[in-house]
């Protein structure tokens, strides 16, 4: 028996397999022609698509937008490059990236998940401020020329390693990273958790007659979310061998809610399709001219009062369609499954 | 340096420039909160519609139109591109679920685009504008500029004035009762989908005064809207959103917690030191001073 969630995330998963192949399809490309050029554009490209990753995990599941999560994508890159600077171990780095990410999580959760709605919004905005002007004045930090000299690192798989200098090397471990977060957050939000997220996100009054605690899986999503923007940031050092604290600013925030609006809300596959296109829609569009903002202004306007899905949400429903004729897929009528059907789906899940 | 003479020529005048940019603050944050208390949404692309103020008062200027006269002639011009920008961006969406979000999300779009737009009209240099007011007072031994001085008696009168129309007159109890109850105000004739363009322009309006009056002061480039728009949400935060009362106590209180902040520990900490503040305000006053939560 498939619902209609479980259906809508199998059509996301057919998009995640073509993506990856698209990706494999580039890296195969750069590979044959030597190109290094596009393939750590797409490296960065997919860096940023963790950090739109994680904020339509927060605004497509709990309904709260969070203006500021470059933040933890920051923290993430700066504890990841101090800890390449002592020990260059890229597993040592991104173990540290997690556990930093981690305790700034549950410190900001702590204080946002204190208000909803535009308060949220205006609050993570406010924390990511706060401590990217930190980072900006701290001399320790390289201030506001950032840290360079990040070393190359050789990141070891058991009896192989792959150097982070190699294009097609890194670009395939970043994807595989990204890729890896898609698949954990796509099947954590499968889970009963990922449903009263979603009962959530329909009405967060009737969540608690329910029994479940809204505060928790806000807290939950949150953490996280922030431990899933840390892990992405932790990339970034070892791909550019240097951090700044534009990292942490709102420019790289409101990029990433742009690719998320782009792509699809709740799709977690369009953050990622959202975040590539931002990345060729501005090579291409700078190409012709500096002022891209407008075009991209202009679209992602467009997108949110034309298509509030997105491109994804725009394609899925023909896909979702597409695999439910077939054979394998259960004989299901797709019909739109309603709050208490999805809570009482995920209470017998869970009981 | 005695106590007299720290008090006379440290303190005094950063307090005094403290005030100044807090009514700065208070202008524009003062259309922010209107829009957001009377038509309950957010309006992302306020700092943009300062920054066109400002570059119209420069460009009318240079034009050769004098400072008092763009100081109605301005916020006129706004009105229209205020009503436009509501019949086209923000009436669309009034009625989607999470209004407040979807309205952040396009006026966020509106922002992007109109700084780029500057920056292809103006370029992206900063400009300034003369000093409509030159020379200085001196007020016991202390020395203070005219235009701030200026800036703080317009300010005080702008607001006085704003809220005098908006708790006071006919016109105001009409924009409050649609803002209360769009049908109940519609079935007594009140014209609801003109009040709510009317209040959003009014908002925009009040913005490009802005714009017009610290043209001379903070300069004019593209990205001020952008570098303003923050501590004016703070205000709006801290004051309670959609409380006018809320914006002017906050705006003050802020301005001077960051003037302060920037003689006695340093100016480059002052940016956390608001925003710590703000999210201080947060954690243990969600609703701001004078707010009320229900709203958000």
């Amino acid at each position: 028996m498939h619902d209609r969630l479980t259906q809508s995330m199998r059509a996301s998963h057919l998009l995640a397999l073509l993506f990856v192949l698209a990706a494999l399809g580039l890296a195969a490309m750069g590979a044959a022609t030597g190109d290094t050029f596009y393939l750590r554009l797409g490296t960065e490209a997919l860096i940023f698509a963790g950090l739109a990753l994680s904020v339509d995990l927060l605004l497509g599941y709990s309904g709260a937008l969070s203006l500021g999560q470059a933040l933890y994508f920051g923290i993430g890159a700066y504890v990841s490059a101090l800890t390449l600077m002592k020990a260059p171990s890229f597993w040592l780095a991104m173990g540290a990236a997690f556990l930093a990410t981690l305790v700034a999580a549950v410190i900001g959760g702590l204080i946002a998940n204190r208000v909803r709605g535009v308060y949220f919004a205006l609050i993570t905005f406010g924390l990511a401020q706060v401590m990217a002007k930190v980072v900006y004045n701290t001399r320790e930090l390289g201030a506001s020329d950032g840290m360079i000299g990040i070393p190359v690192i050789e990141i070891g798989f058991g009896p192989f390693s792959v150097s982070a200098g190699s294009p097609v090397g890194f670009f395939l471990i970043v994807l595989a990273i990204i890729m890896g977060l898609y698949a954990l957050t796509a099947y954590l939000l499968d889970t009963p958790f990922g449903r009263v997220l979603t009962a959530l996100k329909a009405n967060e009054k009737r969540v608690p007659f329910l029994g479940y605690s809204v505060w928790r899986a806000r807290m939950a999503a949150y953490v996280l979310a922030g431990l899933i923007a840390g892990l992405s940031g932790a990339l970034y050092p070892m791909l550019r061998g240097f951090v700044s604290p534009e990292l942490m600013f709102f420019a790289t925030s409101g990029n990433a809610v742009i690719s998320v609006i782009l792509g699809g809300v709740g799709t977690l596959i369009g953050a990622i399709y959202g975040s590539v296109l931002l990345v060729i829609l501005k090579s291409i569009i700078g190409s012709w001219t500096e002022h891209h903002l407008i075009v991209i202004g202009a679209l992602f306007m467009a997108c949110v009062m034309f298509l509030p899905k997105g491109l994804v949400g725009f394609v899925r429903p023909s896909i979702e369609g597409w695999l439910s004729r077939q054979p394998q897929a259960a004989p299901v009528p797709v019909e739109p499954i309603g709050l208490t059907q999805a809570i009482a789906k995920s209470g017998s899940a869970a009981s | 340096m005695s106590p007299i003479d720290y008090l006379q020529f440290v303190l005094a005048p950063q307090v005094v420039n403290g005030l100044a940019l807090g009514v700065a603050v208070v202008l524009v944050a003062l259309g922010l909160t209107i829009i957001f208390g009377m038509l309950d949404v957010i309006n992302m692309s306020h700092g943009e519609f300062y920054a066109i103020g400002a570059y119209a008062a420069l460009a009318l200027g240079a034009a050769g139109i004098g400072f008092w006269f763009l100081l109605v002639l301005v916020p006129v011009l706004m009105i229209p591109l205020g009503m436009a920008a509501e019949r086209l961006l923000i009436r669309p969406v009034f009625d989607t679920k999470d209004r407040h979000v979807t309205t952040l999300l396009v006026t966020f779009g509106l922002g992007l685009i109109v700084e780029d737009v500057l920056k292809v009209i103006f370029g992206a240099n900063t400009q300034r504008p003369p000093t409509p007011i030159p020379g200085a007072s001196e007020f016991f031994g202390i020395i203070l500029p005219n235009y701030r001085l200026f800036l703080i008696l317009v300010g005080a009168a702008i607001v006085l004035g704003v809220a005098f129309v908006v708790y006071k007159t006919r016109l105001g109890a009409m924009v409050r009762a649609a803002a209360f109850d769009r049908n109940m105000a519609a079935s007594l004739g009140v014209p609801v989908s003109l009040v709510y363009a009317g209040t959003f322009a009014f908002g925009v309006g009040l913005a490009g005064l802005a714009g017009v009056l610290l043209a001379p002061i903070y300069s004019v480039f593209p990205t001020m809207g952008r570098d303003f728009i923050l501590l004016a949400f703070t205000v709006v935060i801290v004051g309670g959103m959609g409380s006018i009362w809320g914006a002017v106590v906050a705006g003050l209180l802020l301005t001077q917690v960051q003037a302060l902040a920037s003689l006695v520990i340093s100016p480059v900490w002052t940016d956390p030191i608001v925003f710590g503040t703000m999210v201080a305000f947060l954690v243990f006053r969600p609703q701001g001073l004078f707010g009320r939560l229900g709203h958000a």
